[in-house]
């Protein structure tokens, strides 16, 4: 295991070692994780570790991490996140500036809102009303929902956070190991011919979707998409070889070369009330609703 | 007829599973021409995918006209408000547009048959 920041460089190193690993035939895969390379392991990275360690095992390989080759600070990190707990190291997580890891087969939306609100931006580092707190975990919601959703992940999705108090920034990675969006969108016909790029393009447009079965659906990524640019956040996807980016700048696709066969995305959001909407800008409860 | 929602979600009303449930309830009541009335107090957090399946699928077969008569919205927060009107714009466009209901739909059932 490398430095891993939220770089999307170092992002490309995570996709890189799946690859890899997806390429190993299953008699290879007794895999020891060492970190003797590793500096910094951010959120992302964790996040990705666990998963990584769950295909591994999924595919009914073997991993073992070298935890003596963790320096002191990733080690109490991976302690106070719950990570080393979650794969037999150590005692149970801890509150600080790190948002627990996060293993989840299944959807439970209780257990999702609860880690949202109480565990990500609960934790009295948030300058925000309790009613935006809610605001926030209905858009966040969204990234779970459309993994759960769409993504045939068979090991479930990852998560793991962290709140960097000097940016004063919060950032969550929500991962899965399934299709990819792009593959999923290119899956139907009149989407064949789409590039990665142009099909995270499509699945942001409101209304469009992969599932639809006589109900209307598909706003789950628009709204979070405004939601991001409304709030000065940021968002990152990457999903196959597609990449998005939502900033101050505006959104920005590309076409990577590498291939990451699930879809991972990194939402982060300023820590104070002034960078959110003003209750004037939601729609009058007056007017008719149909 | 009052469907305090709480009581099928709890304090999370999210998923489409949960937002069928509440469908399967007051569908029939507003086919019926019954007013129905959606108590949202006590639920904390909302998103899309439960509208779609609650509220959004009515405008297949009843008119705008007729729910804003029949059903009644009641103590759901502004946000929820908000993701709820979206969804109405959404389901209002599908539904209303055949051709592009008809288009979207014929690709997923080409899609399903080739497997």
């Amino acid at each position: 295991m490398e430095t891993i920041s939220d770089r999307p460089s170092h992002y490309d190193k995570l996709f890189r070692i799946c690859h890899e690993i997806a390429q190993l035939p299953e008699n290879c895969l007794d895999i020891t994780i060492d970190f003797n390379y590793c500096e910094f392991l951010g959120h992302t990275g964790v996040a990705f570790l666990g998963g990584l360690a769950h295909l591994i095992q999924a595919r009914g390989g073997r991993v073992s991490f070298n935890w003596d080759s963790l320096r002191s600070n990733i080690c109490m990190n991976l302690a106070q996140n719950g990570f080393l707990y979650h794969f037999g190291y150590g005692s149970s997580s801890w509150d600080g500036n790190s948002i627990p890891y996060r293993y989840d087969l299944h959807y439970n939306a209780t257990a999702l809102g609860d880690y949202l609100r109480y565990k990500w931006l609960g934790k009295g580092w948030v300058n925000i009303s309790s009613g935006l707190q809610k605001v926030i975990a209905d858009n966040v919601l969204e990234i779970y929902l459309n993994a759960f959703d769409h993504s045939q992940s068979e090991i479930g999705v990852f998560s793991c956070g962290q709140h960097y108090p000097k940016l004063e920034m919060l950032h969550l990675t929500v991962i899965d190991f399934g299709i990819g969006i792009p593959t999923s969108v290119c899956s139907l016909p009149q989407n064949v011919l789409f590039t990665a790029k142009e099909a995270l393009s499509w699945a942001f447009e409101p209304g469009n979707t992969t599932k639809q079965n006589g109900i209307s659906r598909g706003l789950g990524l628009n709204l979070l998409q405004e939601f991001i640019a409304k709030n000065h956040g940021n968002l990152m996807i990457f999903s196959n070889n597609g990449y998005v980016a939502i900033d101050d700048n505006g959104m920005r696709y590309e076409n990577k070369d590498i291939n990451f066969s699930g879809t991972l995305v990194n939402i982060a959001l300023r820590c104070d009330e002034q960078y959110y909407c003003l209750a004037s800008e939601v729609p009058s409860i007056e007017e008719p609703l149909f | 007829m009052n469907y305090k929602i709480y009581e099928i979600t709890g304090e999370y009303a999210t998923d489409a599973d949960s937002g069928q449930q509440v469908y399967d309830l007051i569908h029939p009541a507003l086919l019926a021409g019954n007013s129905v009335e959606l108590d949202f107090s006590g639920i904390s957090v909302f998103a899309s995918a439960f509208f779609n399946f609650a509220i959004g699928q009515l405008l297949k077969d009843l008119s705008p006209d007729t729910l804003n008569k029949l059903l009644k919205i009641t103590e759901l927060s502004p946000n929820g408000y908000s993701i709820l009107k979206r969804v109405v714009e959404n389901a209002k466009h599908y539904y209303s547009d055949v051709q592009y209901q008809n288009a979207v739909d014929t690709v997923l059932e080409e899609y399903a048959a080739s497997f």
